[in-house]
């Protein structure tokens, strides 16, 4: 059965790709004060609602996650081919994870930091192997990757039940 | 758990992995090599653009809307020292003007068309931040269509800020200089000291814990001193002679006691860019 939520997904996904450019804009001041850099990863957060609230996995979320990947590389970074592949893998383990999880606010919490964390790896080992950044595994550590997962914590926090519900009401 | 590395998925992977680090490879060396990317990169970048550009509107509203009510709420102090700077700059503009009328007329009588300190500008509105920790990139919303190219230096409404580095039809990137990950920032520079001596250099780096450029390298014997004003020399190609890059913070030795370092506090703020002008020569 084909529900509104076909439409709703992918429209939703590349506005909170948008979004993600024009809030690192608007807050960049807080988001990369020295020495910390915190990346928002509003398409992460909804992708991981729609793996685990669509129900039957009739969605084709690893797709659209491709795609909205090859547009942030494309449209963002200029460099292609890294969260091309990031975000369909983050979908790909999300969905190995599902069927060992009952779904509530704190798996759903643990799943996105595990996202988040292969996601910004990844892009940090891909960038470190084509000379991109310079950095070492510490500073990556400690300075983009626990504020990263600290601001979209809150993000998280703040956006899980009217994110929740605008699922549970169209699917 | 057996399954997951069972041989059709582990061939597969490592395909995607191939493709992936060659999608990589072939747009970094792109990217550093063309002037514009190919049509096709082009094209998508104009697509996404327009589409940022619904999007970025309301935020934009809402930043623009907030930040006019912190304006309004300390109008009044502000007002009070303006007024006072006014009455100065009514005298210096008018002195401005008087001296380029000059320079136009003594440059008309020695047939010199084009200096190095002539340039148009374009402004466009910034659009988007890439979301990232290793790019300090923005998007803004005039490309080659308005008349800009690779390498034009973008500033702000009080300074440099950085340099175009990707082009399209409708829109362009910029890479701040506060980026150390490319030879973004090597900007030729010029420091003026008070009794009007000159030093000239490139800058070659950014401190990211004080948010200064530095300026290394420097053997000449003209005494430097803080404060003094800091603008692009002009030399080699591309970036116009004159525009304001910010202030020497200090001058120390390097780490061998031969050439001095030059530190300079950007006039930009790197963190609140709403509006750029890219200067083109």
């Amino acid at each position: 059965m084909k529900s509104r939520l076909c439409y709703i997904f992918p429209i939703g996904l590349f506005i909170a790709l948008f979004l993600d450019g024009s809030l690192s804009n608007v807050f960049a001041g807080n988001l990369f004060k020295y020495p910390y850099s915190s990346v928002l990863h509003l398409d992460l957060l909804w992708i991981v609602f729609a793996v685990f609230l669509d129900d039957d996995d009739a969605l084709p979320v690893g797709i659209w996650a491709a795609f909205v990947g090859l547009v942030y590389d494309w449209y963002f970074t200029g460099i292609f081919g890294v969260y091309l592949i990031a975000l369909p893998l983050v979908v790909y383990l999300s969905r190995l994870m599902k069927p060992w999880l009952d779904l509530n606010f704190l798996t759903l919490l643990m799943v996105y930091i595990i996202d988040i964390t292969i996601t910004e790896a990844f892009a940090y080992v891909w960038y470190v192997i084509g000379k991109v950044v310079t950095n070492n595994l510490a500073d990556f550590a400690v300075y983009t990757l626990g504020p990263t997962i600290a601001v979209n914590l809150a993000i998280f926090v703040i956006l899980y039940y009217p994110v929740r519900q605008l699922y549970l009401r169209v699917n | 758990m057996q399954k997951f590395f069972s041989n059709r998925k582990l061939v597969i992977v490592i395909i995607l992995l191939i493709i992936s680090f060659g999608l990589m490879s072939v747009s970094v060396a792109v990217r550093n090599k063309k002037s514009t990317p190919p049509l096709i990169q082009q094209f998508g970048n104009d697509v996404a653009g327009a589409v940022d550009r619904v999007i970025a509107w309301p935020v934009n509203g809402l930043q623009s809307a907030s930040n006019s009510v912190s304006d309004l709420l300390n109008t009044y102090q502000e007002n009070q020292k303006l007024k006072k700077q006014v009455d100065q700059l009514a005298q210096a503009k008018v002195n401005a003007q008087t001296t380029a009328a000059e320079n136009k007329q003594l440059r008309k009588e020695l047939k010199l068309n084009s200096s190095l300190s002539s340039y148009t500008t374009v402004s466009a509105s910034v659009i988007a931040r890439t979301p990232s920790s290793w790019m300090n990139q923005l998007v803004i919303s005039k490309g080659a269509t308005s008349g800009i190219k690779k390498n034009m230096s973008v500033m702000s409404e009080t300074g440099l800020i950085g340099r175009v580095v990707e082009v399209n039809q409708t829109n362009s990137k910029v890479e701040l200089i506060s980026s150390t990950s490319s030879n973004a920032d090597k900007f030729a520079i010029q420091i003026t000291n008070s009794s009007g001596k000159t030093v000239n250099g490139i800058v070659s780096g950014y401190d990211k814990s004080t948010g200064y450029l530095e300026m290394g390298s420097v053997t000449s014997s003209v005494k430097i001193k803080k404060g003094d004003k800091v603008v692009t020399s002009g030399l080699g190609g591309v970036t116009p002679k004159g525009l304001y890059i910010g202030t020497v913070a200090s001058v120390k030795q390097d780490d061998y006691g031969l050439a001095s370092e030059v530190e300079i506090k950007p006039a930009a703020d790197l963190s609140d860019l709403t509006v750029v002008t890219v200067a083109e020569k």
